[in-house]
């Protein structure tokens, strides 16, 4: 713990098709099955975004797979204790490849509100433990943001965003 | 009735220091200071008097540890502290779970973050910490773990057995609502045990409590339990104004009514969609989140927040409320009436939903005062305790409502009563909504900087789940000395290894889903 470790784990293939490989990323992108991990607080925002009025379905992603074998991408939401760092590894390296994580919330990208000297039961972040590809900050964020978060992991997988950025309110 | 218990108590036992406390300033009536020798009889006498075990925690005060029990009762109120004295160089106290079945839970806590030894109780494992863990947590100072104590704190193991299988259930499982951990211990399709595993989200809040600001810690309680945060506010905002001798303005009160009674709408609703997800019926998770998006959008104009509210501050509130709220309340409840029809006739009325639910899990008051859990698991046995009526806050006093109860205790009386319970809120809003004044919304001159009286205060709430209580030592600093929380949802939890044996595993799901459990709160 305390150091940021490195993970050599190549994440793409050894043998490119470049255009095989376009076509089978549009794909992954299009269809991001989360799966259903919730830890804390921002599991219910999760569980928002995932309902009618957000509707996560608009994106490909509302299929939430309670076995981490067949999902995609995984959502952590909430804070990650020690107790719980061991599980969360090994539920990410259940995952099959290719495989994205998103952390959801200031508690799973630094601590967040539970960060104070001394403290003995937090792990700092969750990229100590698995590597991260989109972080999603508030406490806890908005729906909104959570979605704006899955679009970010389509970017970076297919190169372009999907729908036009919204204009700045201010 | 409190005079008559004090007469007793003095006459049953003359060695213990007994004192009458001023309710209105500390939140008990009676603070009875046992020895190691009185405090057995102690617990003995309010056990035959049908007192109901309510709290028990542990303070370090340097010099000494101080062991505390909270007890009550359902017929009148009456709160009781007892304090045990302890030495921190040979902290041994003799278990209470022979008497009192809940202390057991409560006493592991206790000796995993105080390093106090309770001789006979049968299972000293861990509960909430994890192995390498080097200090005792909430002793003042660095006091590490001896050897001894860290064998017997030994890591929980599961004890192998011919022709039984064991099943881990969670910590990631949709029906243990978060990360709950059960080990259950399967003979065919039933449940021979049940243990619980807790602390997969112990985020240190009452270690946060001793080195934070009165003003700071305020955020924390809406984390605590993020399904019901308001009333979690609502008990830690009463304890300091208490504490501080704030008064709040009669405006405020009511408002606080209403916007907690609003939380306790959505956190029911959504309690109703995960536990027939459990069940089962997915659809009605659709339905709830559809109603509860209407209560996050209301209170979301004056709190600034859709899930973790942090509305209220010490004699007050954050923000006034306007018209358009008053309007948008109004208008919400009108349309739940209509979608309480709605679920009624879609899951009440249900076949299938009855007889997953009907005749399993069933408690009764005995039980309840052994245990002491609270809340719709408690009205569902068929006793009429909301600390809404017994101990008023906020506005409650002067609302007209009466609390729905349950008959025989099983797993479809905790939903009937849970659903009621909302058409309840939905009428005490009504009440509030007419009853609500001009005036101010804060009390003026609430000093940046909180100046306590030193002592302590236990402050009770209705949350969601169950009673909630705060209690708080304070030395007289702008830190509170030691803050303890009552959770509802742990001591709801306790009576789950003592229902699921014998159950079949689908009904063991049922009943735990029943228990509306929120894990933060249970962890802390």
């Amino acid at each position: 713990m305390g150091k940021r470790s490195i993970h050599l784990e190549t994440k793409d293939a050894i043998i490119k098709f470049a255009l095989l490989d376009d076509i089978l990323n549009l794909a992954r992108a299009n269809s991001l099955w989360p799966m259903t991990f919730g830890l804390a607080c921002c599991a219910i925002e999760m569980m928002s975004t995932a309902m009618a009025k957000f509707d996560l379905a608009r994106f490909g992603a509302e299929i939430f797979r309670p076995s981490p074998r067949q999902a995609d991408v995984m959502i952590v939401s909430g804070t990650v204790t020690k107790k719980m760092a061991p599980l969360l590894v090994t539920l990410y390296e259940q995952m099959p490849a290719p495989k994205w994580v998103i952390a959801m919330g200031n508690c799973a990208i630094s601590g967040g509100p539970f960060l104070f000297e001394d403290q003995y039961n937090l792990v700092e972040g969750v990229d100590l433990l698995v590597p991260v590809d989109v972080y999603v900050p508030g406490c806890p964020p908005r729906p909104e943001a959570l979605l704006e978060g899955l679009l970010k992991l389509e970017e970076k997988l297919t190169g372009k965003r999907r729908f036009p950025t919204p204009e700045a309110k201010w | 009735m409190v005079t008559d218990i004090l007469e007793k108590l003095k006459t049953t036992i003359g060695a213990a220091e007994i004192s009458e406390v001023s309710y209105e300033e500390r939140g008990y009536h009676i603070s009875v200071a046992a020895s190691k020798e009185t405090l057995h009889n102690v617990i003995k006498f309010f056990d035959d008097r049908k007192f109901y075990f309510e709290d028990m925690l542990c303070v370090d005060y340097k010099d000494y540890l101080e062991v505390v029990y909270f007890f009550n009762n359902y017929r009148f109120l009456c709160r009781v502290k007892v304090t045990l004295k302890v030495d921190p160089a040979n902290p041994h106290v003799a278990t209470m779970s022979g008497i009192f079945d809940g202390a057991a839970w409560y006493e592991r806590e206790i000796h995993e973050f105080f390093g106090v030894v309770f001789d006979g109780h049968p299972n000293m494992g861990y509960l909430f910490l994890h192995d390498g863990i080097e200090f005792y947590p909430l002793r003042k100072g660095k006091v590490r773990i001896p050897p001894e104590d860290r064998e017997r704190l030994a890591y929980f193991k599961v004890d192998e057995q011919e022709d039984a299988f064991t099943v881990n259930f969670g910590p990631q499982h949709p029906s243990t609502h978060g990360v709950l951990r059960v080990v259950v211990k399967m003979n065919g399709e039933y449940v021979e045990a049940a243990e619980p595993v807790l602390g997969y989200l112990h985020r240190m809040q009452e270690k946060m409590g001793e080195n934070r600001g009165f003003m700071q810690f305020l955020p924390n309680t809406s984390r605590m339990d993020y399904l019901g945060p308001m009333s979690f506010n609502a008990a830690y905002v009463s304890a300091v104004e208490k504490l501080c001798k704030i008064s709040v303005p009669e405006r405020a009160n009511i408002i606080r009514a209403i916007t907690i009674e609003l939380n306790r709408i959505s956190s029911h609703l959504l309690w109703l969609g995960a536990y027939l997800a459990d069940l089962g019926g997915l659809t009605p998770f659709l339905y709830v989140f559809d109603d509860r998006e209407q209560i996050n959008d209301i209170l979301e104009r004056i709190t600034g927040s859709r899930l973790t509210y942090c509305y209220m501050r010490f004699g007050g509130l954050y923000n006034d409320v306007d018209e358009k709220f008053i309007e948008g309340t109004r208008a919400f409840i009108a349309r739940m009436y209509d979608r309480l029809k709605m679920y009624d006739t879609l899951v009440t009325k249900n076949v299938i939903f009855i007889n997953r639910t009907k005749g399993i899990g069933i408690l009764d008051e005995e039980g309840a005062r052994k245990y002491g859990f609270s809340g719709p698991v408690l009205r569902s046995v068929g006793v009429p305790y909301d600390i809404r009526k017994t101990e008023p806050y906020a506005a409650y006093g002067r609302i007209n409502f009466d609390v729905p109860i349950g008959k025989s205790g099983d797993v479809l009386d905790r939903y009937m009563v849970r659903v009621h319970d909302m058409e309840v809120s939905m009428k005490i809003i009504k009440q509030s909504l007419d009853m609500l004044s001009d005036g101010p919304y804060v009390a003026e001159k609430v000093p940046k900087k909180m100046k306590p009286v030193a002592g302590d205060v236990y402050q009770a709430a209705e949350s969601p789940r169950g009673e909630v209580g705060v209690y708080i030592v304070s030395d007289g600093t702008d830190t509170p000395y030691r803050m303890h929380w009552r959770v509802p949802s742990f001591s709801n939890l306790i009576i789950f290894p003592y229902l699921a044996p014998g159950t079949l595993i689908a009904d063991a799901i049922s009943i735990l889903g029943s228990l509306d459990l929120c894990i933060p709160e249970i962890d802390r």
